[in-house]
């Protein structure tokens, strides 16, 4: 059988142009080699499966905005709820300093930030855990999964900011050109939360535990950043080490932006690098430990 | 004519037993690590762990429409030879190039998203072998049509059948027109009409240009449809040729075997 199928392919290519008529490129599509000790990031493969990562976010957001109201409710209603508590206990019966600025609009804006990056690395830490069905069985950049995580969490983000544009009509807050930064703020947490989110999704592949120890360390890092309080309350010798934390920057960041006061600006360039830093660190983990994913997930 | 795959002494090794070398938690991992440089100095590294290689020293050629069939007992490293192909897993050793688009069926599992609907997977799974819409719209209809899910396109894919599956995942892979096809036990699952059809979509994908190496014990299917075939033994590429010979050769040793076992 398999003889007479030869003799047809052969007479095939004697009357007509071959009938395999592809083309074997000089230059491999796919090189497989053992995995190296520093894995390098292939931008064009990224740029080449650009739908696999839309179809993975679209696919969250489908779910999550299934039922419209209730979906886009529960995106709003998180940084709300909490920003009512702080709202009363420490801005109303505390009076925790907000740089003067009424404190709920104070407290939801670097709320509805935190927010992103607490669900954000969460989400994200569990995205190859919860896809472990694909990634066993096809092959992409495995990048793609935590990063369109983070990518549905920021899509929640621009809806929760609809109550920000509420608060900023209702205190009549009167923007200026520092506005225009906000959106550089907005990628500066978006890169550090990937960065922590790649970290995290690799960790947890291997160490189960990590789903664990996520949420209290989130619940630590929330309160030794300027979220519920201003950055002003710490004294100045000490502002150096306050801004290692580069979530710091980016919250004061922010928030002088909206509200136009001047930027500090050795903390948000500290944040800029140690944010950079992290995103090339964290990268650097998740391709070497990519190789093991398949294996162990 | 140039090999559209070429593999050069690939290798995987496994780590086996305790896993000692990967904690399952971060607090032991962190305890571990405090420990690690009392245990280089005693000896205690990695290389002392039980291993396995589940694939060793495996070279050869695929030319463009070849179809080969791999053939060889349960654990015998198929299903890892053609995982590193698909780039599920990396080789420990050794080195593979592929010269084209590389369209794979692992098992049943297929890779489908489970809350996509059929529509939907057959979107992401052309996105993941690198083509753009308006291809796979060009596909679409004939890919719904081989799989007999024209009911089931707005289902989501958990709600399928393992047949459904099984058929989508095959119509997918083989109508995308990848130029590497890698199926991996996929006719074994099949009633017998699909397997009928599928042997066909093979044959005309290898026609068309599309090599084929496919893993079954459906040893029919492999002497009806390769070129040539494998025969994997304890990870390695026992032998190599005619489906015919190797098939008997096969067929031979398992004989041997059960005997011995008696």
């Amino acid at each position: 059988m398999s003889t007479s199928l030869n003799d047809a392919k052969a007479l095939i290519s004697d009357v007509s142009p071959p009938a395999w008529y592809r083309q074997v490129p000089a230059e491999p599509v796919t090189r497989i080699r053992p995995s190296k000790s520093w894995e390098h990031l292939d931008f064009a493969e990224l740029w080449a499966q650009r739908e696999v990562f839309y179809f993975l976010m679209w696919r969250d957001l489908k779910v999550r905005y299934k039922q419209t109201i209730i979906g886009a409710a529960w995106v709003i209603l998180q940084p709300m709820l909490i920003t009512l508590v702080f709202a009363v206990f420490l801005g109303g019966l505390m009076r925790v300093p907000s740089d003067g600025v009424p404190y709920p609009i104070f407290a939801y804006t670097a709320l509805l930030l935190w927010t992103f990056v607490s669900n954000a690395v969460l989400s994200s830490s569990y995205s190859l855990v919860t896809n472990a069905h694909l990634i066993t069985r096809v092959y992409f950049s495995r990048l793609l999964i935590p990063a369109a995580t983070v990518g549905v969490r920021l899509v929640d983000l621009v809806v929760a900011s609809l109550v920000l544009v509420a608060l900023i009509v209702y205190y009549d807050v009167h923007l200026g050109w520092r506005i225009l930064l906000f959106p550089f703020f907005v990628i500066e947490i978006a890169a550090l939360t990937l960065a922590l989110g790649l970290l995290g999704a690799s960790l947890n592949v291997r160490y189960r535990d990590v789903g664990t120890v996520l949420p209290i360390l989130l619940q630590v890092w929330m309160f030794v950043s300027p979220i519920v309080y201003a950055s002003t309350i710490v004294p100045p010798r000490l502002r150096f080490v306050y801004a290692i934390n580069p979530l710091a920057g980016i919250i004061e960041g922010a928030r002088s932006s909206l509200f136009n006061l001047p930027f500090r600006w050795p903390s948000i360039i500290t944040s800029v690098v140690i944010t950079l830093s992290m995103l090339i660190f964290s990268i650097h983990v998740f391709l070497r430990m990519e190789n093991g994913f398949a294996d162990e997930v | 004519m140039r090999p559209i795959i070429k593999a050069e002494r690939l290798g995987k090794k496994y780590y086996l037993g305790p896993r000692e070398t990967a904690p399952p938690t971060l607090r032991e991992a962190l305890k571990n690590s405090l420990h690690s440089k009392v245990k280089t100095i005693s000896g205690g590294n990695r290389s002392r762990h039980p291993s396995v290689w589940a694939l060793q020293d495996v070279s050869f050629e695929i030319q463009p429409g070849e179809v080969v069939g791999v053939i060889g007992r349960n654990g015998a490293g198929k299903s890892t030879l053609l995982r590193i192909l698909a780039r599920i897993t990396k080789p420990t050793v050794g080195k593979a190039d592929l010269y084209g688009r590389t369209g794979s069926l692992l098992g049943v599992g297929t890779g489908f998203h489970p809350d996509l609907t059929g529509r939907e997977n057959i979107y992401l799974n052309g996105a993941i072998l690198g083509m753009n819409r308006s291809e796979i719209t060009r596909k679409f209809d004939e890919i719904v049509a081989f799989a007999q899910v024209e009911n089931f396109l707005d289902t989501p894919a958990k709600r399928y059948s393992s047949g459904m599956y099984l058929r989508l995942g095959f119509a997918i892979a083989a109508h995308l027109e990848p130029d590497i096809l890698l199926l991996d036990e996929v006719l074994t699952i099949a009633d017998a009409s699909f397997q009928k059809k599928c042997l066909g979509k093979i044959k005309q994908a290898s026609r068309e240009g599309t090599s084929v190496l496919f893993v079954s014990h459906n040893l029919g299917a492999v002497q009806d449809l390769s070129d040539r075939a494998f025969y994997v033994h304890s990870g390695r590429l026992h032998a190599e040729g005619k489906p015919d010979t190797l098939i008997g050769n096969y067929l031979k040793d398992v004989a041997v075997q059960a005997s011995a076992s008696d």
